[in-house]
């Protein structure tokens, strides 16, 4: 009875853990991925090709190669998609200026591996006038997607 | 050798440099003799104000005068309509700092007498963004984030479009009306392109670290700043011309040390007129920097010493140049205007 009793008493306190653990609360997402731009995906940073230049005078986006992980937003029709990102070697936090005035997030420093939570647009060209280093030129025809937000995800 | 012969080298090495230099103010003196009454130049400088204000002067620097004045606003960009009877040019909220690839997003557009007289305000803040002559001074060509906009300047409406194909900033109209030039993403960033304006083919004129193209009054060619690759560390910006159609790409002046932009012909395409800037950028979110007149006879030619800059054009001469006075984004024309103002 007593071993029964025990068992009982366990059971109910597992049960009563793994409520409390479905009511909290998930990892908030900044809501600035989730309204922004007409597409969100969660994709990993799969390549950058050529060095990423950090010159002041001088503006430009950087094209990066990404897996879609999961799209959350809009229509993404390819598992391997082409991110323009404005002035990588500056962290989202402060790369907003006076020639792109609405992008951000929290990533830092862009490494092969990464997960990104974006909100983007496509094409680039209809979102950014600027300096573009797109090293698939010639090589890849798919439209170039414009970066308006990025953050960290869960890998 | 002899302490006695090691002076007397001395000597003559300062004589004959001394001789060089003479020959050398000579040939100055002849060039700004030569240009003095050759029209106008306007350009944008810092005025007694400390706001950059635009300019008039003679192309050897004589009969300067501040035509806007302006201590709360800034200006820059000016540009004579083909005929010398307007100006176009942008104006800043004071104290903005113009940024040397940005300007043309920047501020308003202005249209004045070509002495500054009766400026007009066209559109709103950044409106008319890049805006460049047609032929007859009727309407404006515009590079916006949908397209390169035609615009009647009378009636302010826009009544042609093409798409833009990459091009990005720094968009100019031939004299001739066929053509645009411009900065493009082609096969890379900083080409300089040009663009058929009634087909919208392009194309590439001058890939790599290229930009601020402007056309000869010959629409067939187009002067723009360069900094080609191989060069030591971060490199300078040399000034270079070629065939709109890319051939011919060729050094205009270059001097090791300096940065040079604001390329820009005489309406004859004899003189040309450039700025030598020790930092990149052409010196727009400063005090600009000297303005310089050379002969396209000369061309090309390399200043100062140059050592690097010389093995790489061997055949290029001494440049003979007309140092003016400091600013930015120079622009000449041959009318007569506001004489004896």
């Amino acid at each position: 009875m007593k071993a029964v009793s025990t068992v009982l008493l366990l059971s109910l306190v597992w049960l009563g853990a793994s409520c409390a653990k479905k009511t909290q609360p998930a990892a908030a997402v900044d809501p600035n991925v989730t309204t922004r731009g007409s597409i969100e995906v969660t994709a990993r940073l799969e390549e950058i090709r050529g060095d990423l230049i950090d010159d002041p005078m001088y503006d430009y986006a950087h094209v990066m190669k990404y897996k879609v992980l999961q799209v959350h937003r809009g229509k993404v029709d390819k598992d391997v998609i082409y991110v323009g990102h404005y002035n990588p070697a500056e962290p989202r936090g402060s790369v907003a200026d006076a020639r792109v005035q609405e992008i951000g997030g929290n990533v830092k420093q862009f490494r092969v591996g990464d997960v990104h939570r974006m909100a983007m647009e496509v094409p680039i060209d209809d979102h950014y006038m600027g300096g573009v280093i797109n090293k698939y030129f010639g090589e890849v025809n798919d439209p170039v997607y414009w970066a308006v937000w990025t953050d960290r995800a869960e890998k | 050798m002899t302490p006695r012969r090691a002076i007397w080298a001395l000597v003559v090495g300062a004589v004959l440099a001394g001789a060089g230099l003479g020959a050398q103010d000579d040939r100055v003196a002849q060039l700004a003799r030569e240009v003095a009454g050759k029209g106008w130049i306007v350009y944008a400088a810092r005025g007694d104000n400390g706001t950059w204000d635009l300019f008039l002067m003679r192309p050897d620097g004589s009969e300067r005068r501040n035509i806007t004045n302006t201590p709360d606003f800034e200006e820059g960009g000016a540009r004579f309509s083909p005929d010398g009877t307007q100006l176009l040019y942008r104006r800043f909220a004071k104290g903005t700092v113009i940024s040397h690839d940005l300007w043309g997003f920047q501020g308003n557009l202005m249209i004045a007498g070509p002495d500054g007289a009766n400026p007009v305000q066209i559109g709103g803040d950044r409106e008319f963004p890049w805006a460049s002559w047609s032929p007859d001074g009727k309407q404006i060509a515009c590079l916006t984030q949908k397209g390169i906009q035609i615009v009647d300047l009378q009636t302010k409406t826009v009544v042609r479009e093409l798409p833009r194909k990459g091009i990005y900033q720094q968009l100019f109209w031939s004299p001739d009306g066929q053509w645009f030039c411009g900065v493009a993403n082609a096969r890379i960033m900083w080409t300089v392109v040009r663009m058929n304006a009634q087909t919208g083919e392009l194309n590439i004129v001058q890939e790599f670290q290229s930009c601020t193209p402007d056309w000869f009054p010959d629409s067939r060619h187009i002067i723009f700043p360069s900094r080609p690759a191989g060069q030591d560390g971060y490199g300078f910006t040399q000034l270079w011309m070629s065939g709109g159609d890319g051939q011919g790409a060729r050094m205009i002046y270059g001097e090791d040390g300096y940065h040079i932009y604001g390329g820009a012909l005489s309406p004859d395409g004899k003189y040309v007129l450039f700025t030598r800037c020790a930092k990149d950028g052409g010196g727009s979110e400063d005090s600009g920097a000297p303005i310089c007149v050379m002969r396209m006879e000369n061309a090309p030619a390399i200043a100062g010493a140059s050592e690097a800059l010389r093995k790489v054009h061997p055949d290029a001469k001494e440049a003979v140049t007309l140092q003016l006075v400091e600013g930015w984004e120079p622009c000449w024309t041959y009318a007569e205007i506001g004489v004896g103002k």
